[in-house]
């Protein structure tokens, strides 16, 4: 896999071209109240039994606040609020955000780095504080790809970070596109 | 880092794998918590378009198992921090072993190898795992 431009005039090679240059851009929004049917509704999507997840008082009993999200759960929330109006999504489903560019590519997670500094329990107010890292292109077996990396770090009004984790994601020509 | 120490862990040591099968219904269900509308977890025919061979499980969903292996596996242990990378898609109807291998202990913290196998003795996901012994702080 070497580092290498994507082929010019592809949809890829655009994004690129949009994105590169905002490398450090950083931006910090609220994303409102985490609340506890949330947390229950992922600990059981994802198989977590422990009560701590869905019964408050187990939770108290455990030494937190109220019921506690399992570890990844901030990170994994794809949109917060309400989210993004059906006739405002891109062709594959996702809301279109800083990267109008990016609305014909294929779109896959590759990877995360996460720390967990402090436990995320239910009626916490949570800010996201967004840094675009790193935009890489690359040629791999799998044709012309674009790595995108953001580090998001998660914390409260106070300004107590809760996580900080980052998320590389791999962006593609559409299918069909060289 | 030593080789064992009085956490009880030992280098080497494997925690209790964790076999799942995911199904089209749980991708559906995780995308709807975590409010995902990205087509390729839920709409087969258009996850065909982008040329993958079925639903895609989700990235965070396949961490979160495997982030269970260890939690579920050191109960006492806190979970610190994680560093994953994902080497092939997973789709509904795989069965997906999840485990994790104790690889340094120092003190009250741990690192582990955390993997998720796939049928055909390949890993899907790779990464790493950081433990330390949980002081019942409150939250």
């Amino acid at each position: 896999m070497s580092e290498a431009a994507p082929p010019a005039g592809t949809p890829l090679a655009e994004y690129y071209a949009h994105m590169r240059p905002r490398v450090g851009e950083r931006h910090t929004r609220s994303l409102g109240v985490l609340d506890a049917v949330t947390i229950g509704r992922y600990a059981l999507t994802i198989g977590a039994t422990d009560p701590v997840h869905t019964d408050p008082a187990a939770a108290r009993a455990a030494g937190y606040a109220d019921v506690v999200a399992p570890p990844n759960l901030l990170a994994a929330i794809f949109e917060w609020g309400v989210g993004t109006p059906e006739d405002e999504l891109k062709p594959d489903g996702t809301p279109v955000r800083n990267d109008d560019a990016g609305a014909k590519l294929r779109s896959m997670g590759a990877g995360e780095q996460m720390e967990i500094v402090a436990d995320a329990v239910a009626g916490m107010e949570i800010l996201e504080e967004e840094v675009l890292d790193a935009v890489v292109a690359k040629d791999t077996r799998g044709g012309p790809c674009v790595f995108v990396s953001t580090l998001h770090i998660f914390k409260t009004p106070d300004g107590a970070v809760l996580n900080r984790n980052r998320r590389t994601v791999v962006r593609r020509n559409p299918e069909g596109v060289a | 880092m030593t080789g064992s120490d009085k956490t009880g862990l030992t280098v080497g040591q494997e925690l209790p794998k964790l076999s799942h099968v995911p199904t089209a219904t749980q991708l559906f269900r995780y995308s709807a918590v975590t409010w995902n509308p990205h087509r390729i977890h839920y709409e087969e025919s258009y996850a065909a378009t982008e040329g993958h061979p079925g639903l895609l499980a989700h990235s965070h969903l396949r961490a979160a198992l495997a982030l269970r292996c260890v939690t579920e596996g050191l109960p006492g242990w806190r979970l610190v921090a994680t560093d994953y990378r994902l080497r092939r898609p997973a789709t509904p109807g795989m069965t997906l072993v999840y485990g994790a291998r104790v690889t340094a202990v120092d003190g009250d913290t741990a690192e582990l190898e955390i993997f998720e196998e796939h049928p055909a003795g390949v890993h899907g996901l790779e990464g790493t795992a950081t433990v330390r012994r949980a002081d019942k702080e409150a939250s």
